[in-house]
């Protein structure tokens, strides 16, 4: 349905978890919201369980720049579509830890939030009873304070049961992994039947996307969903102190105008970046709420370490949530591998499902193989494979940025170019942990134990939230400094990585930032 | 394609062909055996490409990688479905892919005095192995490594991608069930 040349509340921008979460929560406080999707639109009878169809999820569109030592794999990381990268993503869902908030207050680097743990957690905790997470808080013994999971765990299979005895024989502890998965049925949605199709999306509403959980209640409470219409400005007023809209081009290829009180920008954390330096004005030289010259800069993305191993049992990799089953956060205190040269917070995601073919596949794990070698292999790893990934913390680098390339898209914007080089105490944190995960899978009796490259695991900052607005892009409440009708959702507002994945966080971010802005909307409009 | 009818095909991968003008959903392999009409890459480069197939992971020209390969560099860029979207590279594909084969046979020629498909099994893997680790005397083309490890990933995707070649390695495919009611609608 096309928004052209109409006046909004709110328009949002972007349909995947933040901006349906963002969109969801305005329209149920009666405002009236449009979002404009750049992609196509999706319903979940679309998601095919195949490795091969699921990158149609993936990023395809404009092209994004890559450079430095590691990049942030940006089409595998970010979505395209109705649903975004949520559609696709693995729903592991734990939460921040109180210390993940303060690393430049405790540690003398990094940067802090502008709000705590406790800001943060009635939100963690009002997502999770409406979104459903499975797991067992008691086990969780790192988890920080919240209400107990209101779905029992997921199960623990084959798998999973003999990586723990590794974890065991090493003094490590393990639990449940929290997911963001019915274990049992929730709220009318269908159990979980556990057939590690995750990555390219789940048509039975078991796993909490977007077209599962927030679209439904925005389109519900009215707002307006509007696809294949691709933003390339936020329009200002004549003071350069109020958002008044976007400009969009929409499916015709028409260019377009959607008027708004409040303007969201929830395109991700590279093209909410590309966005601001792209629609400069008089008033804003260097880009949109860049004041503070630091629109695009503290890019992260989590280094994942890839533990592989063969076992004698068989462990039937197929089985369970591609995220994994069990969680080991032994070695979130930031301090843990310091003699390494090491710093930041790490967490395990064990036994996670796993295809033979794609990225993520159980062939793609060797590369060293080919030919009558690499047949034998894969039949040996369908039986007796087994594998786990640490989300290791990206300390936040101000040269790891978003900026703008030289090169424009169809529409005449500017394209995104994302530097990325993982901080020497992050890479050295990664490289202790890759010993730790072989000594982990070796105590559990693996026949073979192998390693994969250093992965690139989420898109984090560009856009960081912070109380000082000489050095963030947006206060408390994703609201930019400069502009504060102009607000920002989604794992761009991070300043600190964490070691945990950022989706549950970007669900309780947009949740806060929705009751404050629903509260104080007299205050946003002129 | 709806899931259903999806589901009733049993997973295969299926793709849309035109043969003698008319749309057909056919496997890759099917494809290749009913000689579907090529459209980016020339004979002599399929030639190629199903030789590599053959030494990465026998079994994958039977399987159609040079016809999924075609189909996909020929697809508009929102149907794409090779792996190497992901790899940080800006499409088309097509020249990629070409330089690359183009590449090997250079390659070969330089080593062996004539074209990879020419070669005998055994030199065949010699040079794949060394393509794997850096670009060969006579190379030229996109770095060697990142073409083995792209058109190796396609060889698994053709073979093992399927329900076919996931049933085959004793893994239950376990597609997701059709819900009762659509979630949401």
């Amino acid at each position: 349905m096309s928004v052209a040349g109409e006046k909004f509340d709110a328009v949002v921008v972007g349909s995947g978890a933040a901006g349906s979460a963002m969109a969801a929560r305005l329209a149920a406080g009666g405002k009236r919201v449009a979002i404009l999707e750049a992609g196509p639109a999706r319903e979940n009878s679309d998601l095919i369980s195949s490795g091969i169809w699921a990158r149609r999820l993936k990023w395809h569109g404009e092209p994004v720049e890559e450079a430095g030592d590691n990049p942030v794999g940006h089409v595998f990381n970010a979505g395209f579509g109705v649903g975004g990268a949520a559609l696709h993503h693995f729903a592991v869902w734990p939460r921040l830890h109180p210390t993940d908030f303060r690393v430049r207050s405790d540690h003398d680097r990094g940067l802090d939030w502008p709000l705590d743990y406790a800001d943060l957690a009635p939100y963690y905790d009002q997502v999770q009873a409406q979104s459903g997470i499975s797991g067992d808080a008691d086990q969780e013994i790192w988890r920080p304070s919240g209400a107990p999971y209101p779905m029992k765990p997921v199960p623990v299979f084959a798998q999973a049961e003999i990586l723990a005895r590794g974890f065991e024989a090493r003094g490590l502890t393990t639990a449940p992994l929290p997911l963001a998965v019915t274990s049992e049925p929730y709220q009318g949605r269908p159990p979980c039947i556990w057939d590690g199709w995750c990555d390219a999306g789940c048509p039975i509403g078991a796993l909490a996307n977007p077209l599962t959980i927030d679209l439904p209640k925005a389109t519900a409470a009215g707002a307006i969903l509007e696809t294949d219409a691709t933003v390339t400005r936020v329009l200002t007023d004549g003071s350069g102190e109020r958002a008044t809209g976007v400009e969009y081009v929409d499916a015709t290829g028409s260019r377009q105008v959607a008027y708004a009180d409040v303007v969201v920008l929830a395109a991700f954390a590279v093209q909410n970046p590309r966005l601001l330096l792209a629609s400069a004005t008089d008033r804003h030289p260097n880009g949109l709420a860049n004041s503070s010259g630091h629109v695009g800069r503290y890019t992260m993305t989590h280094p994942a370490g890839l533990i592989y191993g063969l076992f004698d049992e068989e462990t039937r990799c197929w089985q369970g949530a591609f995220g994994g089953q069990l969680l080991n956060q032994d070695g979130y205190p930031k301090d843990t591998h310091a003699e390494a040269g090491a710093f930041g917070s790490y967490q395990w995601m064990i036994a996670q499902a796993v295809k033979p073919n794609d990225l993520l596949g159980i062939g793609t794990t060797r590369p060293d193989l080919f030919g009558a070698d690499l047949h034998g292999f894969m039949r040996r790893a369908a039986r007796g494979f087994a594998s786990m990934t640490a989300v290791v913390e990206d300390l936040a680098v101000a040269t790891n940025a978003v900026t703008l390339s030289d090169r424009r898209d169809r529409f005449g914007v500017p394209l995104a170019r994302v530097t990325h080089t993982t901080a020497p105490e992050s890479r050295a944190l990664w490289l202790a942990v890759l010993e730790q995960g072989k000594a982990i899978f070796e105590a559990a009796g693996a026949k073979e134990v192998w390693t994969g490259p250093q992965g690139a695991m989420h898109i984090m900052g560009g856009t960081i939230m912070g109380d000082d607005p000489k050095t963030s892009v947006t206060n408390g409440y994703g609201q930019t400094h400069d502009l504060p009708n102009l607000v920002i959702a989604g794992p761009g507002l991070f300043p600190s990585s964490g070691g945990v994945n950022p989706t549950f966080t970007v669900h309780a971010l947009a949740a806060r930032s929705a009751a404050h802005l629903l509260e104080h909307w007299g205050e946003l409009t002129p | 394609m709806d899931r259903r009818k999806f589901l009733s095909r049993g997973g295969t991968a299926l793709l849309t062909f035109y043969l003698g003008g008319c749309a057909e959903e056919l496997t890759p392999g099917q494809a290749r055996e009913r000689g579907v009409p090529l459209q980016v890459l020339s004979a002599a480069e399929v030639a190629t490409l199903d030789a590599l197939g053959e030494t990465l992971l026998p079994g994958s020209a039977a399987a159609g990688l040079s016809h999924f390969i075609d189909h996909q560099l020929g697809a508009p860029r929102s149907e794409q479905l090779l792996m190497i979207k992901y790899l940080g590279l800006d499409p088309p594909f097509d020249g990629f892919y070409r330089s690359g084969l183009a590449g090997l046979d250079g390659a070969a020629r330089a080593a062996h005095g004539s074209a990879f498909a020419a070669l005998a099994e055994e030199l065949r893997r010699e040079l794949v192995a060394a393509v794997a680790q850096s670009d060969p005397p006579g190379w030229s083309g996109p770095p060697a490594p990142l073409f083995y490890f792209v058109t190796r990933n396609d060889s698994l995707d053709v073979v093992y991608g399927t329900r076919e070649g996931i049933e085959g390695l004793g893994i239950p495919y376990m597609a997701h069930i059709l819900p009762p009611s659509r979630w949401g609608a």
